[in-house]
């Protein structure tokens, strides 16, 4: 049997030994066929459906205030979750319930205030997040905006969601939680969140609370009315951030439309709107870029989505910025990862930082030698 | 560190799994040497004759060329070549048996710099896919001869071809319908924004699937060594599939995209050498999802001991759907996983071409 890191973790069912021997690494490969791990293969793709989970059955009509018996509760989580400990199903529930009381009520277009550091895609890579937290400074002393992918790739995307989306109930003023394209049901399906809530918790349940919540995650930010921040890019839809704001955004990623194209599109160096040549997204050139910044008085558009080798890096002369935060991105890239800090008189920083080497952990995903054929 | 953890799980008794953890503590102990290891390089330099018996030798005629090495399979244990625990990754292992030289490079994904000249000179008019591995390499050498194959990303990439594949993805359809009546609902209405007919075409063309058909960079120092076609004939399998002892082992990605998510684009390359002989697989894979799975091998096989090189060209190509019915009984958990993984799909797409090539040194 070949554990293939090169492709997202799938299988997991399958694939997975229900021990470990983590110390003896007796490198037996036999035990790795046992299992005790069983899924309902009737799952019904009607379990899939938006809304399944419940976690939004009993919505609240105001913000979720925090008295001390939750606060107890949250700190316990974080705690617990800071270890790289994943809640039992019953607590991602709760979690998932007090979170739906505080991002619904967030708005398309999350106003932001100054001093803040800009983040980029994380990937489930949960120990460089927590570099991140050491590099950045701990929050709520530093106050964040993450724009999305939480999920897929790395090892660890249960641990991040639910550490992110604790904290963001724990202080909703101090973090911020935009939505990445990653964050739909449909792509976790393919690159591995999916597989993961399977493989840790037996059943699909804890990947359909977070689905669920995820259509509630606001989908872009302005940071001081100078910076709009987001995880893909523009969309020729949208001329005004005001358009953005009136966008109906509690609903899965669509294939198309400005949501898509907020979560999705990349700038180029072509001018103008480009189709990809897939078939399907939007380029935007630096004329793009400058009309819209021009037409909403912003200095810069801070989007994710694309890998860089720096961590980050400026296109259309610095009307736009990639921020990428996801270091030696699945665990063989190499690559840095960046944060941006937006300081009380708007000057920006980046801090590029390397992956968190710890015992034990890959630094580079490697099969061990085979006779391939 | 006990990463045994019960979950809670309604009815289902079942322990999370650190896979990453054990693969890589499965890796480091690859490399350790069984034997002492307080020895120099020298040790590993076996000047012993080279012979073709077929019994496993008792001493190694193999030498290691890199300092860093880990001691290699008859001195110690296999060559797994590894980047060390810290970045930046690099690694350049390299071993010689008899005139034949194999080495490997392997370095992070190219830097912006590197991107830039790549995009603007190297490669002009494709657009880069998201992970370049740009300096690393697989390389092959015939030092009597002075002939080389060398398996690297720039020369791969220089085989996508800069016109339209043809390929979509699986929603385009509908997404360029969509925008098509928006812009003709927008028309009516010139006060909106607008956007301008020619954006609704695809404005730059190339094969975004990035698929090549490359087989290796050949570099010759005389022109008689050139490979002879004769696809009657087939690699040696029975003798490649022996569990002889592999002395170098390496495997990695030339380069890689996730085709914004509609699946993936993946050249890689992988390596084993044994005493008499090696193997090479070069595979490029492809999966659109909902649309198609494609995979490109090249297998290189030298013989050491007869100079003789060989390589079969195969490309296999599939419908989406009608490989997913196909294996609906043997993946019962998540029927999509087959489609992802590449040995499958190598085995169950159908064939569209294959070639077979030789070439003998005196």
């Amino acid at each position: 049997m070949d554990l293939d890191l090169d492709v997202p973790m799938h299988d997991a069912i399958e694939d997975q030994p229900v021990t470990q021997d983590e110390d003896k690494n007796s490198g037996n490969e036999n035990e790795l066929t046992a299992t005790t791990t069983s899924v309902d293969e009737d799952e019904e793709k009607d379990d899939f459906k938006p809304g399944s989970s419940g976690i939004a059955d009993h919505k609240s009509a105001k913000p979720l205030e925090l008295n001390n018996s939750n606060i107890n509760q949250l700190d316990q989580w974080i705690d617990y979750l800071g270890k790289c400990q994943i809640l039992s199903e019953d607590d991602v529930a709760r979690l998932c319930k007090m979170a739906v009381d505080v991002l619904q009520f967030e708005e398309n277009v999350k106003p932001i205030n100054v001093p803040v550091t800009i983040c980029g895609d994380v990937h489930g890579q949960f120990h460089d997040l927590m570099e991140l937290f050491r590099i950045g400074g701990p929050c709520p002393d530093t106050n964040y905006l993450f724009m999305g992918d939480y999920v897929d790739r790395g090892y660890y995307s249960v641990e991040t969601v639910s550490y992110l989306v604790a904290m963001k109930v724990r202080y909703p003023h101090r973090i911020t939680i935009l939505r990445g394209n990653h964050e739909s049901r449909q792509i976790t399906q393919v690159y591995g969140f999916y597989d993961e809530c399977l493989r840790k918790y037996g059943s699909a349940s804890v990947w359909k609370m977070f689905t669920d919540l995820f259509d509630y995650f606001p989908i872009t930010a302005l940071v001081d009315n100078k910076v709009f921040c987001l995880h893909g890019g523009l969309s020729p839809m949208i001329e005004t951030i005001d358009q953005v704001r009136e966008l109906n955004r509690i609903q899965e990623v669509p294939h198309e439309g400005p949501m898509c194209d907020l979560l999705w599109s990349d700038p180029d160096d072509r001018g103008g709107w480009g189709i990809s040549p897939r078939g399907a997204g939007f380029t935007f050139g630096q004329d793009i870029s400058e009309q819209f910044n021009h037409t909403n008085d912003l200095s810069l558009i801070a989007r994710a989505h694309q890998l860089v080798m720096e961590g980050y890096a400026w296109s259309h002369q610095q009307n736009v910025v990639t921020i990428f935060s996801a270091p030696n991105y699945c665990y063989r890239c190499g690559n840095q990862a960046a944060i941006m800090e937006v300081d009380e008189n708007h000057n920006r920083q980046f801090l590029q930082y390397d992956p968190s080497i710890r015992p034990g952990e890959p630094t580079v995903s490697r099969k061990t030698p085979d006779y391939f054929l | 560190m006990a990463d045994r953890r019960p979950l809670r799980g309604p009815g289902i008794n079942t322990f999370q799994i650190d896979a990453a953890r054990k693969v890589h503590a499965r890796t480091v102990q690859a490399r350790i040497p069984q034997a002492a290891a307080s020895a120099a390089s020298e040790r590993f330099i076996s000047p012993s004759p080279p012979t073709t018996s077929a019994v496993r030798r008792l001493v190694p005629r193999h030498v290691c060329n890199s300092p860093n090495n880990p001691p290699c399979a008859s001195c110690g244990t296999m060559i797994v070549p590894s980047p060390a625990a810290t970045l930046p990754l690099q690694d350049c292992p390299s071993m010689t048996i008899n005139n034949w030289t194999i080495s490997t490079r392997k370095k992070p994904i190219l830097n912006s710099q590197e991107l830039e000249d790549w995009e603007n000179n190297k490669l002009k008019g494709l657009t880069l896919p998201e992970m370049i591995f740009g300096n690393s390499y697989v390389r092959i050498e015939n030092t009597l001869h002075g002939w080389t194959l060398e398996f690297n990303a720039l020369d791969a990439l220089k085989q996508v071809k800069l016109a339209d594949c043809g390929i979509r993805v699986s929603y385009s359809k509908k997404w360029m319908d969509s925008k098509q009546q928006k812009q003709a609902q927008r028309s009516s209405s010139p006060t909106e924004f607008e956007v301008d007919d020619s954006s609704l075409k695809i404005a730059h063309h190339y094969d975004w699937t990035y698929t090549t058909r490359y087989r290796g960079t050949e570099e010759s120092k005389d022109q008689r060594y050139k490979f002879t076609r004769d696809d009657t004939q087939q690699l040696p399998l029975d003798k490649l599939s022996r569990p002889d002892h592999i002395l170098f082992y390496d495997d990695m990605i030339l380069f890689e995209d996730e085709l914004a998510d509609n699946g993936i684009s993946i050249l890689n390359v992988k390596i084993r050498v044994m005493d008499e002989r090696l193997l090479l697989l070069n595979r490029f894979f492809l999966r659109v999802d909902d649309v198609l799975l494609r995979v490109i091998d090249t297998r290189v096989c030298v013989e050491f001991d007869e100079n003789k090189v060989m390589r079969e060209y195969k490309e296999m190509e599939g419908d989406y759907k009608s490989l997913l019915a196909n294996h609906r009984i043997s993946h019962s958990h998540d029927p999509k996983a087959a489609l992802r993984d590449s040995n499958w799909v190598a085995q169950h797409a159908p064939v569209v071409s294959r070639e077979y090539e030789t070439l003998n040194f005196d």
